[in-house]
């Protein structure tokens, strides 16, 4: 589904991603673990286009969508949950699953979606006419992945959905990962709860510094160098 | 003792001239909500299409309807030159680059304007003349009766546009939280320059009727009109589609109670006091974000 090949990205002289290399497979969960700083909310940010990498070439089932438009590569089937959720704090929640579906122009499906997203969300049912910044932090981590699902992406990308949720609210959003999987969707997730995402995952990739230092199932890595590697990175 | 007849005047003046000050304030409000910057040269947009207009009256015979017709077009017209030169190129750069040149654009245009209309004082055709209409006691001018209506029009086309439609959809996302209007789809290119022209539009409606009420037009109109919509703007709340409604018609109230009590002077020492409080006791305005707030989302603009 996707396939990245010796992405760089940077900001000013920095290069956040020195050529990065993956792939995430259509209908499997692909996670992708590493410490603070390595890089992986930039190769999201360049995935959705909102960062123009560099170099190299990004291809959604073989077109290649890098150096276009943010809009475009929504409308080429790719939805962002973006890090910290970022929600649309002064929009009513309905209002924000509607802003998902912007580039669409089918109301009449559009208002579908909403009620089967309703029906898999009904805590968001239940505060539909709430402005979207009163929710708690695992309201607004679903209503963010229900607003990503509203485009009816072929491909979604998760960055961070468990950033400073409880651990209670963490597993249901790992359960909502599951249950997306089971229904089709492919998914391509940054985590730094490295035990959750193995749990998930059915292929998972290391991230250090710009670089992918490990691809592989998660049966190929012992589960403690993992952790060590996710959030020390590399003892050198 | 002050009769409570004229209180009821002075206050039916204030609303009148405040309904033009809403809209102006409303203008500002479009743009900072969408790029988080304050376009110093509003006014001196709308002062272009206002000279251009005037320039036209008196060489072409224009009258009222063509006047403000050419007020709008040319004041849209500078709004996305406004946007394309100072904004577009700097955008997610500190506020203090775009202040700047918006400024420089602000004295480019008054330049322009007067280059047109070298005269000081330039006529400006009226909308309709004609004896006030008395309520009562009461009276009001039918130009004032006009802008009120006319201005509630805006408003509420406005916020229609707003809440049912597409563009609207757009502008608000983008207002809301910008880092992800771009992961939904938002072209924030697009709906950046399409939000100043129609901030430009409707300032150029307000400029037209404000400035037909007047019957002339002067050089010192673009500052005035920046001054006005910012004073409207920061009363009621930076972003706020209802605060600066209600900021405009709280400053002109407050300015036509002023000018009774204390003249001319008095009226804008007062308006400028009040701003300088508003900044100090409660710098989000009477609905808004505080500043501090707005830099913080300014920051996560990418």
């Amino acid at each position: 589904m996707l396939e990245i090949a010796d992405i760089v990205t940077g900001y000013g002289k920095i290069e956040a991603l020195k050529g990065v290399t993956l792939s995430a497979a259509e209908g499997r969960i692909t996670c992708l673990l590493g410490p603070n700083g390595a890089g992986k909310t930039t190769l999201m940010y360049s995935i959705a286009g909102i960062l123009r990498p560099r170099r190299g070439s990004i291809r959604l089932k073989g077109e290649e969508i890098a150096g276009r438009a943010p809009d475009r590569i929504v409308a080429s089937g790719v939805a962002l949950v973006p890090e910290n959720r970022l929600v649309f704090p002064q929009m009513s929640v309905r209002e924000n699953l509607q802003a998902g579906a912007y580039l669409r122009r089918d109301t009449a499906e559009i208002a579908r979606d909403v009620e089967k997203l309703f029906d898999r969300f009904p805590r968001l049912r239940e505060r539909a006419a709430q402005q979207a910044g009163t929710l708690s932090g695992g309201e607004q981590q679903m209503l963010a992945v229900a607003r990503a699902l509203m485009s009816r992406p072929r491909l979604l990308l998760m960055d961070e959905p468990s950033l400073g949720l409880a651990p209670l609210i963490v597993e249901e959003i790992f359960r909502i990962v599951a249950e997306l999987h089971r229904d089709g969707t492919t998914i391509f997730l940054v985590e730094q709860n490295a035990h959750m995402a193995l749990k998930v995952a059915h292929h998972f990739y290391l991230m250090e510094q710009g670089k992918v230092s490990f691809g592989g199932t998660p049966g190929q890595l012992a589960e403690d160098e993992v952790i060590q590697r996710a959030y020390l990175g590399t003892r050198r | 003792m002050t009769p409570l007849i004229d209180v009821v005047q002075v206050s039916i003046d204030g609303v009148m001239t405040g309904s033009g000050y809403a809209l102006l304030a409303l203008g500002f409000t479009l743009m900072f909500g969408v790029m988080r910057r304050l376009n110093l040269s509003f006014g001196a947009a709308l002062m272009l299409g206002a000279y251009a207009a005037g320039w036209l009256h008196l060489h072409a015979g224009f009258g009222a309807l063509a006047v403000a017709a050419t007020t709008v077009v040319v004041a849209t017209l500078a709004g996305v030159y406004i946007e394309r030169l100072c904004f577009a190129p700097l955008r997610g750069r500190d506020a203090i680059a775009s202040l700047v040149s918006s400024f420089a654009v602000w004295m480019q245009l008054e330049e322009l304007a007067t280059l047109m209309l070298p005269r000081h004082t330039n006529a400006f055709p009226a909308l309709m003349d004609g004896d006030p209409f008395l309520f009562g006691p009461f009276h009001v001018r039918p130009d004032q009766i006009v802008m009120l209506v006319i201005a509630v029009a805006l408003m509420l086309l406005v916020w229609l546009t707003l809440h049912r439609t597409r563009a609207g959809l757009a502008l608000r996302v983008l207002a809301d939280q910008p880092g992800a209007a771009l992961a939904v789809g938002i072209d924030i290119r697009s709906t950046a320059l399409m939000t100043f022209a129609a901030a430009s539009a409707l300032g150029g409606i307000a400029a037209f009727l404000i400035l037909a009420g007047d019957r002339q037009v002067t050089p010192m109109f673009g500052m005035w009109a920046t001054t006005k919509g910012l004073i409207a703007m920061m009363l009621g709340g930076l972003g706020s589609i209802p605060g600066a409604v209600v900021g405009g018609l709280a400053l002109g109230l407050i300015e036509a109670h002023a000018q009774w009590r204390l003249g001319p002077q008095g009226r804008d020492l007062l308006a400028y006091a009040l701003l300088f409080l508003c900044l100090v006791w409660r710098p989000g305005g009477l609905f808004g974000q505080t500043l501090a707030d707005t830099e913080a989302t300014a920051r996560a603009r990418l």
